[in-house]
């Protein structure tokens, strides 16, 4: 049974969906308190790289995690700058931190004389549960199967969800990405919440770029993420802002990702190129039918998304 | 209650600043670059002396410089005529592939007795109407639906390109060469399709790139319509008391961006590529586009000596490797550039000075009771 194609399916969806679940909270977070990150993928990126190059310095695993948190809170802090500070746009700064970290990234993949190009990773993130857990039927790889950070990302979305939805702070938040004028006027700063929320999105999507080089594909390669970045974006709004959902969108887009490999064990033929499409197709999909016009309100997208704040205007 | 630095916004800012802002952005994307490279122990000034001798050292490295600046004034055009009326495309990667896709399949499917002026014609236009669909998968919804274009003609990028992935490495469309056996690839167009060269690889597409640039520039700042296009760009309600219809203005100029990224990708086809190759078309020229709309701060002719500029950029990443420093330098720097040209536009909208000691305290002292 767990050898079966769908256990494997479902098993490898995990696997690939994990990164997409930390991209995706990540930029949840910094969605909520009304900025718009296009950087994810960059910031992703430079975290593959930093996690992968701690962690084969150090040799130890934590510490390339820590690396990758830093790496994208570090690059986001430049978005925060202009999209808070500065208030320029937000899009075109966005997309810039793509291009910029995507460059870092790759230059330090090849600089030196031994570059880390080619290298397998020094340690890998495997399954922490005892192979007695793992055996049983079902519930033995789908609970227990996983390695630390996907108990993790459980653990990020639980504690996501409940700080958006069921605490002060969260609030705040939501009240920010809604209508910061208004958050001003009782007291909190949006400055500050928008810096700390784009900076919670950068750490995210710098440890879903991590996942790959330590867990999904333990070795350096330049781009050892694909387009997971943009999907996360994507993702976003299939999630409708709320974390549990990302959880399941990610998955589900995780699973999806693995299709062409199950399609080719039941010997159906669907080109891969078509499959890699799916995620896009149906964000697009989701955007048009769900959050036109009045609709967008009512999916959960926040009202000051993107929207620079002008305090003087009050 | 007082403060070091007052920020205010400002109308018009002066000519210079406007000037000074893309060239500082450079310059300090280049310390950055330069700070990077000594950091990983490479020569910076070495390596900036080989970026600058492969991209403007030889007549034909500056002919390549030209090839690669061709469609970036196309894909820049697209990104500053819809940035000016706030409309967010950044799909001009996915508009320029449509292009490409459409162009190629016109150009296969043209007959090889097609007289050279119609077929280059056919071909070149074929592009600029299949960019032009591709944005109004986007445009239609944002202005009959209000749907968020931004995200929408982000997604559709990646469609695009899986979809040109799938016509020649993944099926067995017309568009791939059903000679290439071994290494899939697109199907070559009619010959009579191709723009001819003049120097070295650089054809005449460069010449209809700069005619687009210089087309918008007459259309947006000299016309009637361009008028209203831009009371549109500076408030939509505003044009709306004055009557335009904003919402097939925005439909237009959305159609018109799309056209102009696909027409990058139709010349790009009938020019140096002469099929729809799917590895040269990933180059990510959409968004480099945007850098380069953005370096010119939107205005269509200074996107001519950008776009040449980040030509250059791109054509000396190869020349890079050759000396053991990663191409992604290019990559480092034209970041850094957009970086910092978006938040130097913080310094053109805004106005910064010292509190006048005297004024600036009695001024400030209400405010800061009535808040």
């Amino acid at each position: 049974m767990n050898d079966s194609v769908l256990m494997l399916t479902l098993m490898a969806g995990i696997g690939l969906g994990t990164p997409l679940v930390f991209g995706t909270v990540g930029e949840i977070l910094t969605e909520r308190s009304g900025i718009l990150n296009l950087g994810v993928q960059g910031m992703m990126l430079f975290g593959a790289v930093a996690g992968f190059w701690a962690t084969f310095v150090s040799g130890s695993l934590w510490l390339g995690v820590l690396a990758a948190l830093v790496a994208g809170a570090g690059l986001s802090v430049i978005h925060a700058f202009n999209a808070v500070t500065l208030r320029v746009s937000q899009i075109v700064s966005g997309l810039a931190l793509t291009i910029f970290g995507t460059g870092i990234a790759v230059y330090i993949g090849k600089a030196g004389s031994d570059p880390l190009i080619g290298q397998p990773s020094k340690a890998v993130f495997e399954p922490i549960f005892p192979e007695t857990l793992i055996d049983l039927p079902i519930v033995g790889p789908l609970i227990f199967g996983h390695d630390a950070l996907v108990y993790l990302s459980w653990l990020i979305v639980a504690a996501a969800s409940y700080y958006l939805f069921h605490t002060r702070p969260g609030l705040t938040v939501r009240a920010v990405g809604e209508d910061p004028a208004s958050a001003e006027a009782a007291g909190i700063n949006v400055s500050s919440v928008r810096y700390i929320h784009v900076m919670l999105g950068g750490a995210l999507a710098g440890l879903g770029g991590a996942y790959f080089s330590l867990a999904l594909v333990p070795s350096w390669q330049d781009n050892p993420i694909g387009q997971a970045g943009w999907i996360s974006i994507a993702l976003v709004i299939l999630a409708s802002w709320r974390p549990w959902r990302a959880l399941w969108v990610a998955y589900l887009f995780g699973i999806a990702g693995r299709l062409n490999f199950t399609f080719q064990t039941l010997e159906i033929n669907v080109p891969a190129t078509l499959l890699d499409m799916l995620p896009f197709l149906l964000a697009i999909i989701a955007m048009i039918a769900l959050t036109s016009g009045k609709r967008a309100r009512f999916l959960g997208a926040p009202a000051a998304l993107g929207i620079p704040y002008y305090r003087e205007e009050r | 209650m007082s403060r070091r630095f007052i920020v205010e916004p400002r109308g018009l800012a002066p000519w210079w600043l406007k000037l000074l802002i893309p060239i500082g952005s450079v310059i300090a994307a280049m310390i950055i670059g330069a700070v990077f490279l000594a950091i990983t122990g490479n020569d910076w000034v070495e390596v900036y002396r080989k970026m600058a001798d492969a991209a403007f050292g030889s007549g034909r490295g500056f002919a390549e410089t030209l090839v690669s600046a061709t469609p970036l004034i196309l894909t820049g055009v697209a990104a500053a005529i819809a940035f000016k009326m706030l409309v967010w495309n950044i799909g001009g990667e996915g508009q320029l592939i449509f292009g490409a896709i459409v162009a190629a399949g016109v150009g296969i499917w043209l007959a090889e007795s097609t007289p050279q002026v119609i077929a280059i014609v056919a071909v070149v236009i074929a592009g600029a109407i299949g960019g032009a669909f591709w944005a109004s998968l986007a445009a239609v919804p944002r202005v009959y639906l209000g749907t968020n274009e931004i995200i929408t003609t982000l997604m559709l990028n990646f469609i695009a390109l899986n979809l040109m992935q799938y016509l020649v490495l993944g099926s067995s469309s017309p568009w791939r060469d059903p000679e290439a056996t071994q290494f899939p690839q697109g199907r070559p167009i009619v010959e009579s399709g191709r723009i001819p060269e003049f120097f070295h690889r650089l054809d005449w597409g460069l010449f209809i790139a700069i005619g687009v640039a210089v087309i918008a520039w007459f259309v947006i700042s000299k016309t009637r319509s361009g008028f209203e296009y831009r009371i549109v760009g500076d408030s939509f309600d505003a044009a709306r008391y004055a009557g335009i219809k904003v919402p097939r203005k925005v439909l237009g100029t959305f159609l018109a961006s799309g056209a102009a990224a696909g027409l990058a990708g139709s010349i790009l086809v009938a020019g140096i590529l002469g099929k729809m190759d799917p590895r040269s078309l990933d180059l990510g020229l959409g968004f480099t586009g945007i850098i380069v709309a953005a370096l010119a701060r939107l205005n269509p002719i200074a996107i001519i000596p950008v776009a040449i500029l980040m030509g250059a950029l791109n054509n000396a990443g190869p020349a890079l490797q050759s000396i053991g420093v990663p191409s992604a330098t290019v990559q480092i720097l034209q970041g850094a550039i957009l970086l910092f040209a978006v938040a130097g536009e913080f310094l053109i909208s805004n106005r910064i000075h010292r509190p006048d000691p005297a004024a600036g305290e009695a001024k400030s002292e209400p405010e800061a009771q009535a808040a």
